[in-house]
């Protein structure tokens, strides 16, 4: 997907050590809705602890990627199965009207809020004309 | 005009292959009287030594939204998706995640202990620690020492003031 796109030197090196064993990546669901600043992005993302989240954004591209923690001891044995425990990785292109510099960002139980502010248009300014 | 684009035009078509699955699972969830779809939330369930664990996903959800109870070996899970503030439908601009009000029964294997069942949430995923029967796990037995006379309450244990619950001592 867009992991190529966007090297995350934290993962990178993580990898380069000890060949991890394969793990699955999710897409979450989001919502995106209007805001009285600007655009508010919320994203399910089970099993992700606040430091186990990247979120950055590069050029005009915001991407999310949120490592899982193991859930269960070592030696559990999966008995019954109805989902696959991944990592969470999504990216969006940006408008131009988003302030980049204000982007908020918050995880609680599992659910990441990001605020993308509306750039404020800058003011019209008078431009005085003299005479000479 | 879109605020959001896709990267490229196959992410977005992969995307849009996610969407219609999820919103496939959507009505399934809704319809799930009707036996046609995959009851929520998806479960997983861990054997380990003691206990067996499972596992649900339940991003967003607080402890006072989750209902877990216990009865005729049947567990019933009960719970409601919702964000803390109302927002307007007409200001979204992109709505994926579920939300509102649902309900899962399973049943028990007899295996299980439902009086020390607990549970915990983690980041929204709920955590259902199901001990195993006692019969299943390997069993102690104590042993006392028979030559000191009264035996009946020497249970040889490291801390005997609280120990010597009347269960032991049959």
């Amino acid at each position: 997907m867009s992991s190529d796109e966007t090297p995350r030197p934290s993962e990178t090196n993580a990898e380069e050590t000890t060949p991890a064993p394969r793990r699955w990546v999710c897409t979450p669901p989001i919502d995106i809705f209007e805001s009285e600043e600007g655009l508010v992005l919320r994203a399910d993302l089970p099993g992700v602890a606040a430091d186990q989240l990247d979120l950055q954004v590069q050029d005009n591209k915001l991407t999310l990627f949120g490592r899982v923690g193991t859930a269960v001891p070592e030696g559990a044995r999966l008995v019954h199965q109805e989902y696959h425990v991944g990592d969470f990785l999504r990216s969006f292109i940006l408008s131009d009207e988003v302030d980049h510099e204000r982007i908020s960002a918050r995880l609680n139980n599992g659910v990441l809020e990001v605020v993308l502010p509306k750039a404020e248009k800058p003011e019209p300014r008078r431009i005085e004309v003299r005479t000479e | 005009m879109p605020v959001f684009r896709w990267g490229s035009p196959i992410e977005a078509f992969r995307d849009l292959e996610r969407e219609v699955d999820r919103l496939l699972q959507s009505m399934n969830a809704t319809f799930e009287g009707l036996r046609i779809g995959r009851p929520y939330p998806a479960i997983n369930v861990y054997e380990l030594d003691e206990e067996f664990l499972l596992t649900a996903e339940l991003p967003g959800t607080r402890v006072e939204d989750l209902e877990l109870s216990v009865g005729g070996r049947v567990l019933t899970m009960r719970g409601v998706r919702q964000d803390a503030d109302e927002i307007d439908p007409d200001r979204y601009r992109r709505s994926e995640r579920p939300r509102g009000e649902w309900e899962r029964s399973l049943p028990l294997p007899d295996r299980v202990e439902e009086e020390k069942m607990y549970a915990e949430l983690i980041h929204g995923v709920l955590k259902l620690h199901l001990p195993k029967a006692p019969s299943e796990r390997p069993r102690h037995i104590p042993v006392t020492d028979a030559s000191t006379g009264d035996g009946s309450t020497a249970i040889p244990t490291s801390s005997p003031a609280n120990s010597a619950e009347p269960s032991d001592e049959q």
